[in-house]
């Protein structure tokens, strides 16, 4: 069993989809990890593929751990670097 | 309530932050007012846009202040806003106020909170150049994977 992950896009990735979101198809208990390669492999851009390397993976809750199963039904983000004021 | 986090698409109101941050036993109070600034890295800057995520933002906000309410003390106010949209040189994108029966509390607070929100809330600036050019700052990661 596969699920579609929808992926909202913030800061730096927003130029790469004018919807800013990117939907991914993922196995049912799909960690993190596996999110991160299934969402580079979506990426056309090798600058948006660097981003992802320093870029976390978000619910509405708490950033997410490589290892973390990848929560069903949650909003999904991804996060590049920081740097609010 | 003695913490107050939001994230606003209109100008932060300083008044309203020392308003909250007050008490009759609250003899210090401390602001910080964060401003576009026009220049960075040597390139003039006329605006900058700020992208964030709301919901994460807020909860991101508030474990701050509670880590701050824990280490300085409970009484403590506290009051954290930031703006998101574009901004013009010299507006204020974010507005942190602490006050505190005495003034260490309030001053060691408030840089806690400036700093933690620059490290961990989720927010991204665009800066737009007087040359006509843009570009995403970088920040610091969230993640730590290998």
């Amino acid at each position: 069993m596969s699920r579609e992950v929808e992926i909202k896009l913030f800061g730096a990735f927003r130029q790469y989809s004018p919807e800013a979101a990117i939907a991914v198809s993922l196995p049912e208990s799909a960690d993190v990890a596996t999110l991160r390669r299934a969402f580079a492999d979506k990426l056309e851009d090798d600058n948006a593929r660097a981003l992802l390397q320093s870029s976390a993976f978000a619910t509405d809750e708490a950033v997410l751990g490589e290892g973390d199963t990848v929560p069903a039904g949650a909003r999904i983000s991804i996060l590049p670097p920081v740097c609010g004021g | 309530m003695t913490i107050h986090v939001a994230t606003k698409d209109e100008v932060l109101s300083t008044e309203a932050a020392l308003a909250h941050c007050s008490a009759p036993g609250h003899g210090a109070a401390d602001l910080f007012i964060g401003r576009v600034r026009d220049l960075n890295q040597g390139r003039q800057v006329r605006a900058v846009s700020y992208d964030l995520h709301p919901v994460l933002c807020n909860n991101v906000f508030r474990e701050i202040c509670k880590e701050a309410r824990q280490e300085w003390g409970e009484s403590l106010h506290f009051w954290l806003e930031h703006r998101q949209g574009r901004l013009a040189v010299g507006e204020a994108s974010v507005v942190i106020a602490v006050s505190s029966p005495h003034r260490d509390e309030s001053f060691r607070a408030c840089r806690y909170l400036v700093e933690q929100m620059k490290h961990r809330a989720p927010i991204w600036k665009q800066e737009h150049y007087v040359d006509g050019d843009s570009e995403w700052v970088k920040g610091h990661a969230l993640c730590s994977h290998g």
